[in-house]
């Protein structure tokens, strides 16, 4: 699964949507009603990433089981050749998120009470039900109906134990075979034990080195990416320093006469 | 970093050996005052008085840059022309101006069509933070007509003694020696509107390029190219009691359906909205990042007439070269918008007065001929004021406008009155004002929180996909 992934990884979205979009079709198998709408949505419109509103434009399949009276919003466009183009919309009612437990904009924390305590991880898992939802058909804000969700509600705590703990599992468990392995390799190579190996800077730096990959080095593209990264802070200082590294001859000359 | 500019300039330093130590061991910010401190050599004090007359100076383009340029010329005894194509350019612009700017350049109050004190930043995912209750009574975001302001700046250049010229500027001949003049071709329309104008020729001694995004004096000095992003803009006129909620407030939205790397947003004109967005990898979609923008203000802008549709470029970053020989560029002509925000009015205006004030300088006021290493002051100057802001916003940019979870950790972040404060007061005084160790330390706690929580959302997210 893609637990594993760097924190601040730049984002590869466009082969994240077409995996939604080919993955839609089995997620309408598990989902409930209200996301084999959404499903079967994405199928019927041509997609080529970030298309939500063109699918929203472009859905005409009645749903079988959808709760709501489904219509396309009309928008007059605004390739229209007219200076004036009026925004009046012509529908009823559109998609919108709706969900039991998504109260007045926030999530009601009673409705998520197993034996007297806040569930926080179902808060967590609705909470991105909904996102996923709303990156798929953006909603427009209203005034009458503000979202207040403040994910800092949901305590540090919980948020460890469902993303940290796992993947620092993960990683400890990782590390803990490499070292395992090249303090033996290293063993058998040059006789020098354990506790000797850690007298010694070379394998203390092989060490902070496997450390590091094990941190930083979590798929094969991550290698490529910190390349990226580092290139991209250094970028923008580079454009501008750009005009003081001109090598001008006569400027350069003038000046030097000074 | 800096140290580049050390290294060109090692050679002019003569003076005293235990500097050139102290720079090797000391960080580049506090170098440069020491460098500046030592380098009194006005290079134009070897090159003999113009003889019966001013140094003449042409700014190309009658923008904030050139408006401003032209009165600091003028001001200065300095024999100025303004060349602009099109007096009455309605130009496709935010048109935010910061608080400072109003002193700064002593802009009259009734320019300001609207005075933003509350901001609404909202997420992907739709979540709203309002922003600007840290503002105090006399703090606002002037919110002004390009055409207005433009022609405002344009007639106190002509008040201060510069020549106003309606003319579009088509090439320029460089000169072969160190006191020859520029030969500017342009052609002349003189307020006949329709006509082809005719085509004129003038010498100059030193010109300043303001004309924008699409310069031309760039091209004609070989300053190369810079990315750049389109910001798309459709003025909507909406029913009153919609306009009442755009009183005061300005919307910025951001996602991933409204742009890839920048942000869609909703600003109040004098009578009307601007909803745009922009964008700068995928300027193909421009047109389906519109529709969302307007689909995510869809309910508080029902009703409302689309009256112009206007696009233009926006720089990303400084051309390789931003002056040769005695012709420097200023404003979007140069590349100066920061990102994250992609504010220019301010900067177009203080470049553009900065480079003239070093050409005033350098030309002794106007006795003098100038040559570049007047003008690489003017650079100095401008690096050495505003990159660490560049640098900041840049770095805010690469940061929170990545991806769907880092912007939903930067909404949350601006919930955070610590932050709006630092960002207003940075903004609105372009000041980088040092805030408190502590609120730094729990801002910095603050935003891994955010960041980690809105990762940690996009795990869960894909995890639904598999």
């Amino acid at each position: 699964m893609s637990l594993s992934m760097a924190l601040f990884s730049p984002p590869i979205s466009s082969p994240l949507q077409n995996s939604n979009l080919t993955s839609k079709i089995s997620l309408s198998l598990l989902s409930t009603k209200r996301f084999s709408l959404v499903s079967l949505t994405q199928a019927s419109s041509s997609d080529n990433g970030t298309s939500a509103t063109v699918s929203a434009t472009t859905v005409e399949i009645p749903k079988p089981a959808s709760p709501a009276k489904e219509e396309v919003p009309v928008k007059s466009p605004t390739e229209s050749s007219s200076d004036e183009t009026d925004l009046t919309t012509t529908t009823t009612t559109e998609i919108k998120f709706q969900d039991a437990k998504w109260v007045n904009g926030t999530w009601d924390l009673k409705q998520f009470e197993k034996e007297g305590k806040t569930d926080w991880d179902s808060v967590i898992v609705s909470e991105a039900k909904r996102r996923k939802w709303l990156e798929d058909n953006p909603e427009t804000t209203t005034n009458d109906e503000p979202v207040l969700f403040d994910t800092s509600i949901i305590p540090w705590w919980a948020w460890m134990k469902r993303y940290h703990l796992p993947e620092a599992e993960l990683l400890n468990g990782r590390a803990a075979m490499i070292g395992f392995f090249m303090s033996y390799f290293v063993d058998s190579l040059t006789g020098v034990g354990l506790v000797d190996q850690m007298g010694n800077f070379f394998c203390k730096t092989l060490l902070f080195v496997a450390v590091a990959g094990v941190l930083f080095i979590r798929k094969n593209e991550d290698l490529d990416k910190l390349k990226g990264l580092f290139e991209e802070t250094t970028l923008y200082d580079k454009q501008w320093q750009a005009t003081w590294k001109e090598p001008e001859s006569s400027s350069s000359t003038v000046s030097s006469q000074k | 970093m800096a140290s580049f500019t050390l290294k060109s300039f090692t050679g002019l330093r003569q003076s005293s050996t235990e500097q050139t130590n102290f720079i090797s061991n000391v960080p580049s910010s506090l170098s440069l005052p020491q460098r500046r401190t030592s380098l009194r050599v006005t290079a134009s004090r070897a090159s003999p008085n113009l003889a019966n007359r001013k140094l003449r100076v042409a700014v190309i383009g009658g923008g904030p840059a050139g408006g401003a340029a032209a009165e600091t010329l003028a001001q200065g005894g300095i024999e100025t022309i303004l060349i602009e194509r099109k007096m009455d350019n309605c130009k496709p612009c935010g048109g935010a101006i910061p608080l400072c700017m109003v002193g700064e350049f002593n802009l009259p109050l009734d320019i300001i069509d609207r005075r933003v004190t509350k901001m609404k930043m909202i997420s992907p995912s739709n979540i709203a933070v309002d922003i600007g209750r840290t503002l105090k009574e006399h703090e606002y975001i002037g919110m002004v007509r390009r055409e207005v302001l433009d022609q405002c700046l344009r007639e106190r250049a002509e008040k201060s003694g510069a020549t106003v010229i309606n003319g579009l500027f088509l090439k320029m001949d460089l000169p072969e020696n160190w006191d020859t003049p520029y030969v500017l071709h342009y052609t002349e329309y003189d307020g006949k509107t329709g006509a082809t104008g005719q085509k004129k020729t003038m010498e100059v001694d030193a010109v300043i390029g303001a004309d924008g995004a699409n310069s031309r004096v760039a091209k004609s000095i070989g300053a190369g190219d810079y990315d750049y992003a389109i910001a798309f803009q459709e003025r909507i006129r909406i029913p009153d009691d919609k306009m009442t909620y755009y009183e005061d407030l300005a919307e910025m939205y951001v996602g991933d359906d409204v742009s890839p790397d920048f942000y869609g947003w909703v600003f109040p004109k004098c009578d009307h909205v601007a909803v745009g967005t922009g964008t700068v990898t995928h300027k193909g979609d421009i047109k389906k990042f519109q529709l969302a923008t307007r689909n995510r203000a869809k309910d508080k802008i029902l009703g409302g007439k689309i009256i112009r549709v206007e696009a233009h470029p926006i720089p990303e970053h400084p051309r390789p070269r931003r002056l040769s020989k005695r012709v420097a560029l200023v404003g979007d002509a140069a590349g100066y918008v920061t990102k994250c925000s992609g504010e220019g009015i301010y900067f177009a205006a203080k470049s553009g007065r900065m480079c003239a004030e070093a050409i005033v300088e350098g030309s002794q006021n106007g006795k003098k001929m100038i040559d570049e290493s007047d003008l690489r002051k003017y650079l100095e100057k401008w690096d050495k004021t505003y990159l660490p802001t560049y640098r900041v916003l840049d770095v805010l940019q690469k940061v929170f406008y990545r991806s769907n979870p880092a912007r939903e950790a930067f909404v949350e972040m601006c919930g955070d009155e610590y932050v709006q404060k630092m960002t207003f007061d940075s903004y609105l005084y372009k000041r980088v004002a040092p805030g408190s160790p502590l609120e730094d330390l729990k801002l910095a706690v603050n935003t891994i929180g955010s960041v980690f929580r809105a990762n940690a959302l996009r795990r869960e997210i894909e995890k639904l996909n598999v």
